[in-house]
């Protein structure tokens, strides 16, 4: 699905490169984690995946037919539409039904009629997600794109992405690790720059609304990702 | 925000004549050289319908130099906004030509087209264009990352909308530099109208200082000051009126 390899990448004026030599993979479809403290470089290796940076060298190959997007928490809609008046303007013909249902399970019908900048953050994220979700893609990238909203919403969130887009990939950035332990398939944890391998991939237990929930497996899942940062 | 405008010119007119009337009492001056209170008033009374005609000429003037400044900007900027060499010449270009002081060229486009009403308008145009457009450019090649990433991504980024996101971003920025600009346009054409017009308040100071008459040239001033406030002061409800309608869909 992505292969990354051999990417080496320093930023204008850094000292060291942030990678060097990196190398990830996610083979199959499905919700992934990038894992890892803050400035190891999850961010910055979402951006190379998805084009927004392209000064590094090595080979990025991401395979779906489709293009690969890019979200962040920080992405604002403009302020001069209502946030159901630019979700209408964004959606792709085709596509108003299943943006109606993403308001309903996104708990968003009540907020349609309401500014950008009169929503709290939480609910800023879900609009700002819910519309990259309407868009074609083939792997999405969620870099902290659930940040700011509570943990029930959030679950119901990522189990309908999960049961609506079976053949896409997602790429779901996080610091939360019962979280990423529990949504996720397989986990890349970042070890930063000056480890060798600086990344290794632990399985997670990609949970389902519609399966039962091994708590020894996901408690393992955890200290192991625990253990490889 | 017209109130306080205006509110405070009077204050800055007020301050600015006391300190006139000050110097005259501490250095026992003449009337010749700085007239008193009543004498400015008398000259108010006989001089104001007369000045006000001729500030609403220069007015006149300066409010299409002005929009001509306006649209000139907001077009070259716009076209000027991305970075390749187009947007780098006219960037370099803007940045050097408002370096020079274009009153200075004012004699020659008095040479050229005469002393009317078109000599008039181009330097108060000119005057008030450089800094308009430096500061467009400046907004418009900023781009708004955390908007117009969605749009970018997506393929739906049409130059329109990259104008649009920034103006509307930048708004309270523009109508400022719009609102200054004002000043300057005013500026300009009593800059060109003192120089060699043969109208306009401008032309009236210049009369008044061949006669020395300090008076004439406090209550032009008290004119144009005025003048200027409630232009300033409506040309900023028009921004946040603007603003707000946007805003509101």
């Amino acid at each position: 699905m992505i292969a990354c390899r051999d990417i080496t990448f320093r930023y204008p004026g850094a000292e060291a490169p942030l990678f060097d030599g990196l190398d990830v993979t996610i083979d199959k479809p499905g919700f992934h984690a990038l894992f890892g403290p803050s400035g190891v470089g999850k961010t910055t290796l979402a951006k190379i995946i998805s084009g927004d940076i392209d000064n590094f060298t090595g080979q990025v190959e991401a395979i779906g037919g489709m293009r690969c997007l890019y979200t962040y928490n920080r992405e604002r809609l403009p302020g001069w539409s209502s946030v159901g008046r630019h979700l209408e303007k964004t959606t792709p013909p085709g596509r108003q039904l299943l943006r109606d249902e993403f308001i309903n399970h996104f708990g968003l019908a009540k907020l349609m009629g309401m500014r950008y900048s009169q929503l709290s953050m939480g609910q800023c994220n879900r609009v700002n997600l819910l519309r990259y979700l309407l868009q074609d893609f083939s792997i999405l990238i969620m870099d902290e794109s659930l940040a700011n909203v509570d943990e029930p919403t959030r679950q119901t969130i990522l189990y309908k992405i999960k049961s609506i887009f079976p053949k896409a990939g997602f790429l779901y950035i996080s610091h939360n690790v019962v979280e990423v332990a529990r949504f996720c398939d397989q986990i890349v944890v970042f070890r930063g720059a000056h480890q060798s391998p600086q990344t290794c991939r632990i399985n997670g237990q990609d949970h389902r609304e519609d399966r039962p929930l091994d708590k020894t497996a996901l408690e393992r899942s955890m200290l192991e990702i625990m253990h490889a940062a | 925000m017209l109130h306080r405008r205006v509110f405070q010119f009077f204050i800055v007119y007020l301050l600015g004549i006391g300190l006139l009337f000050g110097i005259k009492l501490a250095l026992n001056l003449s009337d010749y050289v700085i007239p008193g209170p009543t004498g400015v008033w008398h000259t108010g009374q006989a001089e104001f319908s007369r000045y006000m005609g001729d500030v609403l000429d220069t007015f006149a003037v300066a409010v299409i130099g002005q929009v001509l400044s306006i649209l000139m900007a907001l077009g070259v900027g716009v076209a000027g906004r991305r970075a390749t060499w187009f947007g780098s010449f006219i960037k370099v270009a803007a940045y050097n030509v408002q370096a020079y002081p274009i009153v200075a060229i004012a004699p020659i486009l008095f040479i050229l087209l005469g002393d009317g009403f078109l000599t008039r308008l181009f330097i108060a145009a000119m005057i008030c264009y450089f800094p308009l457009l430096l500061s467009v450019i400046g907004i418009m090649s900023e781009p708004v990352v955390d908007i117009e990433h969605f749009y970018r991504v997506t393929g739906r980024l049409r130059w329109q909308l990259e104008v649009k996101i920034r103006a509307f971003e930048n708004l309270h920025k523009l109508t400022t530099v719009i609102s200054g600009s004002a000043t300057l346009a005013m500026a300009g054409t009593i800059v060109a109208e003192f120089i060699a017009a043969n109208a306009g308040i401008g032309y009236s100071i210049r009369i008044a200082l061949y006669q020395s008459d300090l008076s004439k040239i406090l209550v032009a001033l008290f004119i144009i000051g005025i003048t200027l406030s409630l232009y300033q002061g409506i040309l900023e409800l028009l921004g946040a009126g603007l603003k707000k309608a946007w805003a509101a869909g």
